[in-house]
């Protein structure tokens, strides 16, 4: 069964992405960000006030806690329960699976 | 006193029991019998034959653990094949889909990207996309390595020649390296091959195959790196973000944004760069 796809908004950087809510798991803590995943702007949380930048001998984003790839094994899109955990909910626009 | 045989005392036994059950007996012996040396294997159990249990021979141990060994051989061995059939992916594409026919599904824009003939038609430049996967794709990245079997003198999509461990140099500077959720950025600007009519927002799809795809961005960042006209640049953090016009359409707007427009055609481009690095391109 397809997970549904969880965004915020189109990504105002690229205009073709969609940002999306990334989760990575360091130490049993669950760390959220949003992510484009077309361009791999990061910022903070659902306001995309706080852009994060990445540095300059990084090849990927990052994550703003730990600091390792949030393409790498600790990370993945946040499922709806994750996003709840995160207190985002109300932030999100949900696709279902038969939607999306 | 003289003891009966074993195989007497068994049919005796048999005898007793009534009918329906000595048959269902019998059966799960057979049964026994037939998977006892498969289920050894299968599974590194030991279970006894049924000639060792009568006590005729010894259970096969060796045959178990060869098997348990093959398994350990097989999974170790199967680890590392993965990765090299990974290594080999991106370049054994150009030469596979350069002898088949072309072909653009779903599945293969998002594992392969083909090298097709510039003049190839638009395959969906008239607005009318075909049905597609929805959402964009969720899996973990994978990071393919470098082979050692490698041809560098060859170069991929005969357009761009190898600088590194899995990067790729275009004629114009452009260097496409490991990285994105697909984990390499040639598969991560390959899901603009091909329209995905549910996504939300807009997603642009290059008209023509990978070839074409890779000639426009290069052909576009020669001209934003001289500000030629028709081309813009914004840097924007780490990041710098080139949009580009061309002078016929190169794709067209798809995504739920495109479609309820009925799929625009479109003449602009946009790249997104970290130095020379490409991050990811699409018509816009």
């Amino acid at each position: 069964m397809t997970a549904p796809l969880i965004y915020i908004e189109s990504c105002p950087i690229c205009g073709d992405g969609l940002c999306r809510i990334r989760v990575c798991i360091t130490d049993q803590r669950l760390i959220g960000c949003v992510l484009c995943d077309e361009c791999e702007a990061v910022w903070t949380d659902p306001s995309m006030e706080e852009r994060i930048s990445r540095k300059p001998d990084a090849d990927e984003p990052q994550c703003p806690s730990c600091g390792l790839s949030l393409w790498s094994k600790n990370a993945h899109w946040a499922n709806v329960g994750e996003v709840c955990l995160l207190g985002w909910y109300d932030r999100v626009r949900i696709v279902s699976a038969k939607e999306g | 006193m003289a003891t009966k045989p074993r195989s007497e005392s068994a049919v005796n036994a048999l005898r007793m029991i009534p009918t329906k059950w000595a048959v269902i007996i019998i059966g799960v012996v057979i049964a026994y019998v037939v998977f006892q040396p498969r289920v050894n294997q299968w599974f590194g159990w030991k279970l006894p034959s049924v000639a060792s249990m009568v006590g005729d021979e010894k259970p096969s141990k060796a045959t178990t653990k060869k098997g348990e060994l093959a398994k350990n051989d097989t999974a170790k061995t199967s680890k590392k094949s993965a990765d090299a059939e990974e290594d080999l992916e991106l370049e054994k594409e150009t030469k596979q889909e350069a002898a088949s026919p072309k072909k653009k599904t779903a599945e293969k824009a998002k594992t392969a990207v083909q090298a097709d003939d510039e003049n190839e038609p638009p395959a969906k430049a008239s607005g009318q996309p075909d049905s597609n996967k929805p959402s964009p794709p969720t899996k973990t990245a994978t990071k393919p390595k470098n082979d050692s079997n490698d041809d560098e003198s060859d170069p991929l999509y005969g357009f761009l020649s190898k600088v590194g461990s899995n990067r790729y140099e275009s004629p114009a500077g452009l260097v496409y390296g490991p990285g994105s959720e697909e984990g390499h950025r040639l598969k991560h600007i390959a899901r603009h091959l091909e329209d995905q009519p549910k996504r939300p927002g807009s997603h642009g799809v290059i008209k023509g195959g990978m070839r074409a795809f890779l000639t426009a961005i290069d052909d576009g960042y020669s001209r934003a790196k001289k500000g030629e006209k028709g081309t813009t640049k914004k840097e924007d953090g780490d990041s710098t973000v080139y949009e580009i016009t061309f002078e016929k359409a190169i794709g067209f707007v798809g995504g739920e944004a495109g479609g309820r427009k009925k799929n625009p055609a479109t003449k602009k481009l946009r790249l997104v760069v970290r130095g020379s690095n490409v991050i990811t391109a699409f018509p816009f």
